[in-house]
């Protein structure tokens, strides 16, 4: 036996306790390599959702790779730990500490070449079943599959320099020095120690501090708790993990006649030693696990904008004309055409807007007349409307807005053209996007309309009334393309600022959709990548903290079994045992998640006006079945080697 | 001129409570010795052989082995020393589980980048003198308690140490097993003239040893060195565990006639 097969030995024949942790890595690199093999597709070399896509990636990989660094530098140094008993033999044989470092280098790189090699051919087996997800979430025609050395050296190159680098710091982490210590080994330390009573009184309080913080956050403070809440929490949960579980256990035991009671004495008091043994490892976890759900329900709630969408755009396309537009009738016909070669279906109503100040409140608003209204709501199958001389009916942009708008009522006079209205209704449909009509608009009756003949204060008649094209397309996610040529030069006035030059407006919220839908759907594909692999770490740290106490569990349940325990309490207590270590992470984790969704809310409420709750619930609900998935797995294979012996 | 030279040792512990595990302990031993060091439970036996194996720090006094104080030596002189001077024996048997019977035995060489056909060699010769040649495939938990502390001592041997060093070499082990052990011990010590300490508080294991180390409370108590006959030695060990006292388990092995 050479050296290096030593090390070499050392892995394979260890496999099992590495499984979960190799799982995550081979994981973590396929992740990686598929997204390489996006970045570097010739496809998206051009402008459009293919950049979005690649600056995405890109922090993504950022992500995984700094996430990754710490996940295998927390397992390794975990790893070496539970090998010190090991460590300490071939000391003691008289192994060097230069000999040490060399063979756990050996084992580093064996383990990192496995890894990668895997991570790198499962990655370009499923490329092209990644390369039609992407296809489909991008409405590409197509991205076909395609061979370059850029995806593998990227990887190849950021995994190896990752794995150099841990095996150099975890290296640094073994004593020689202290023979009998590493002799000794890791489990020597079950004392429990004293528990700090203020350390475990504010592990809750912090947590509580946050929670409430997070729960009364309103739209001012958002911005400031960002700041404040996370640390707080953190550093909570750290307090709630090493010190407040020691002090509620405690607190148990010292309550008799719950602590004595049959199975209850042993799995109370042995998870009291595992909680404190494995409190970092526990903290890492739901810390990990909070930011999995959190990316992901917050890359899902996007999907519900997408979802609001038409509620808020009923109109298919809008095309408005201000003052002195020579393009005009060149601009409708253009649109028309584009429809009609597309062979779509569509209605198209005209609308003249007056600007007017309301002397009630001072504000600027926008009068439409009844019966061109009434045209534009037949067209949309809506009620049509009928104010008499003297009356208007608000138009609401959003159900906010109409809510808001059925309390009001309001006697104002029109001070330009001194038209009087009086308004106590509300049109009961939203029509028009808000920012393409003014927040305050009111339908009036023709002859009142007429009456507004004086321009806007400060502007001349011709600045203060335009045209509104409404289009309803009834197939009104087909209308891509249709309007290129305005929207590019919506598109560069925007980027210019300079708004001299087109006299129009022009939105196809058909092609806004899609690209929305797209763009966060993406998104979302990025995200749940990225969480899959944090919750395979947090999953592989679970799992090597059970394989690392099995032999010790397996002693002491032959114990139990001598002192004449059943089968079936053993099951019990095995079970009390596994649950706390899977669920309670898990439950202070969603505990997070939720807080921090009600404080998304307020956000998304900010801007938005849409409810994230059943994204949400659907997220948490589906993590949660993943991991009783997990339980019930570990636990089968956990009960079976128990009973092995 | 004796290899293990003991030079009034101390080894206090600080901590809460100070305590002196060895106190002012000197001794000799020769070429081709067998020692057994003998004494109740916490009488300081085991922390007297990490002093001896370089694996603890000496209070004061020192300590030599074939003229050389190991103490004295740097981290990686002493890891070389313990490689290549030193062969272990212990209760538990302290071998790798990943490793096969054959790669345990051959280990101490691997550190030493011996090459291939000499390690080869080298274990066919010590599992044929062990009798470990059927199992040596096989893996650390397959094999008996008997056959692993054999494996045991044949990691000890397989490089020709100087010194081997054995903690309670048969406290794990049931009494057919013990005694294979340790007629084995002395027959590497009769045949092969390796030189043994061996900490036991059994008094059939001492039996086998040429001299005995009585020590109590980390001080030197009495010795007695072996006659003809194994039976005689094994009552005059007796007699003087009686005199040291101890508690009544150290003496559970004894049967008297």
């Amino acid at each position: 036996m050479t050296f290096r097969q030593l090390a070499y030995r050392n892995v394979l024949r260890n496999f099992r306790s590495y499984a979960a942790f190799f799982l995550a890595s081979v994981v973590s690199v396929m992740v990686f390599f598929v997204y390489s093999m996006f970045i570097f597709h010739p496809l998206f070399e051009e402008e459009g959702l293919g950049t979005l896509a690649v600056r995405g990636m890109l922090i993504a990989e950022v992500v995984l790779y700094i996430f990754t660094l710490f996940f295998l530098f927390y397992s390794m140094s975990a790893f070496l730990q539970a090998r010190s008993k090991e460590f300490g033999v071939l000391v003691h044989l008289g192994m060097t500490k230069k000999q040490l470092s060399k063979m756990i280098f050996f084992e580093m790189m064996i383990l990192g070449s496995i890894s990668t090699a895997a991570g790198i051919a499962f990655g370009f087996t499923f490329s092209k079943f990644f390369f039609m997800i992407g296809r489909e979430i991008m409405e590409l025609e197509s991205l076909p599959l395609y061979l370059s050395w850029q995806p593998f050296v990227l990887t190849i190159g950021a995994f190896a320099s990752l794995f150099i680098i841990i095996s150099f710091i975890s290296v640094g982490f073994i004593r020689t020095k202290r023979v009998l210590n590493l002799l000794q080994g890791y489990w020597k330390a079950d004392e429990m120690g004293r528990n700090s009573i203020i350390l475990s009184v504010s592990g809750i309080g912090f947590l509580a501090v946050a929670y409430t913080l997070a729960a009364f956050v309103d739209d001012d403070s958002v911005y400031t708790m960002a700041f404040i809440i996370p640390p707080l929490a953190t550093i909570g949960t750290y307090l709630f993990f090493t010190h407040s579980i020691q002090a509620l256990l405690n607190l148990l035991k010292k309550k008799k006649t719950f602590f004595w009671d049959k199975t209850r004495l042993v799995s109370i008091a042995d998870s009291s030693v595992k909680l404190k043994d494995s409190a970092q490892m526990f903290f890492i976890v739901t810390i990990v696990s909070t930011i999995a759900f959190l990316t992901v329900g917050t890359l899902a709630s996007f999907t519900s904008y997408t979802g609001d969408f038409r509620e808020s755009n009923p109109l298919s396309l809008i095309y408005i004309s201000f003052e002195e537009n020579p393009q005009e009738d060149e601009h409708i016909n253009l649109l028309k055409n584009q429809l009609e070669q597309k062979g779509l279906a569509y209605g198209v109503a005209q609308l003249t807007v007056k600007r007017q100040t309301s002397a009630a409140s001072g504000n600027e608003v926008d009068i439409l007349q009844a019966s061109q209204f009434n045209r534009l709501a037949a067209m949309l199958g809506h009620e049509v409307v009928d104010p008499d001389s003297g009356e208007g009916i608000f138009i609401p942009y959003s159900q906010e807005s109409l809510a808001a708008l059925n309390e009001t009522v309001t006697d104002t006079v029109l001070s330009e053209s001194d038209v009087p209205l009086f308004i106590d209704d509300a049109y009961p449909h939203i029509m028009f996007p808000n920012h393409t009509l003014n927040a305050n608009s009111i339908i009036v009756n023709d002859q009142d309309f007429e009456a507004i003949d004086e321009p806007l204060t400060g502007y001349t008649g011709e600045q203060s009334s335009f045209t509104y094209y409404a289009f309803d397309v009834p197939d009104w996610t087909a209308t891509l393309g249709i309007g290129n040529s305005l929207s590019d030069r919506m598109a560069e006035a925007f980027e210019t600022g300079n708004f001299d030059e087109i006299a129009f407006y022009f939105e196809n919220p058909g092609e806004d959709y899609r690209w929305f839908k797209s763009s966060f759907a993406l998104m979302l594909f990025i995200g749940v990548m990225v969480a899959l692999v944090f919750l395979l770490a947090a999953g592989s740290f679970i799992y090597f903290k059970l394989y690392t106490g099995l032999e010790r569990d397996r002693k002491q349940y032959a114990l139990l079994v001598r002192l004449g325990m059943t089968e079936k309490e053993l099951l019990k207590i095995v079970n009390r045992q596994l649950v706390p270590q899977f669920f309670l992470p898990w439950t202070i984790a969603l505990l997070h998640s939720c807080f921090a969704f009600i404080s998304l809310q307020v956000v998304w409420d900010e801007f938005a006006e849409l409810s994230i709750l059943g994204e949400m619930a659907a997220v948490l609900a589906g993590f949660t079945l993943v991991q009783l998935l997990y339980f019930y797995l570990i636990r089968w294979r956990y009960i079976a080697h128990l009973q092995a012996s | 001129m004796p290899l293990v030279k003991i030079d009034d040792i101390t080894k206090v512990y600080e901590g809460k409570v100070t305590h002196r595990a060895v106190n002012q302990l000197g001794f000799e031993v020769e070429k081709g010795q067998f020692l057994a060091i003998m004494g109740p439970s916490g009488s300081g036996k085991t922390t007297l052989l990490n002093l001896i194996s370089t694996i603890d720090d000496l209070t004061s006094g020192s300590i030599q082995i074939d003229g050389i104080n190991p103490h004295e030596l740097d981290k990686n002189e002493l890891a070389l020393f313990r490689r290549r001077k030193l062969g272990f024996v212990f209760q538990d048997f302290n071998l790798l589980q990943m490793l096969t019977v054959e790669e345990n035995l051959v280990l101490p060489l691997t550190l030493d980048y011996i090459p291939l056909d000499q390690m080869t060699s080298r274990v066919l010769e010590i599992a044929d003198r062990l009798s470990l040649a059927p199992i040596l495939h096989k893996r650390p938990n397959e094999i008996s308690g008997g056959e692993a502390q054999r494996t045991a001592i044949g990691r000890a041997l397989i490089h020709k140490p100087d010194l081997i060093l054995a903690d309670e070499p048969t406290g794990n082990l049931d009494s057919k097993a013990s005694r294979e052990v340790l007629e084995l011990l002395s027959a590497i010590n009769r045949e092969e003239g390796a030189t043994i300490i061996m900490v036991t508080h059994d008094p059939i294991a001492a039996s086998y040893c040429n001299r005995v180390l009585f020590i109590k409370d980390g001080e030197f108590f009495n010795e007695i060195y072996s006659d003809d006959r194994r039976q005689t030695f094994y009552q005059r060990i007796l007699n003087v565990l009686s005199l040291l006292g101890g508690n009544v388990n150290d003496l559970s092995a004894a049967r008297l006639p």
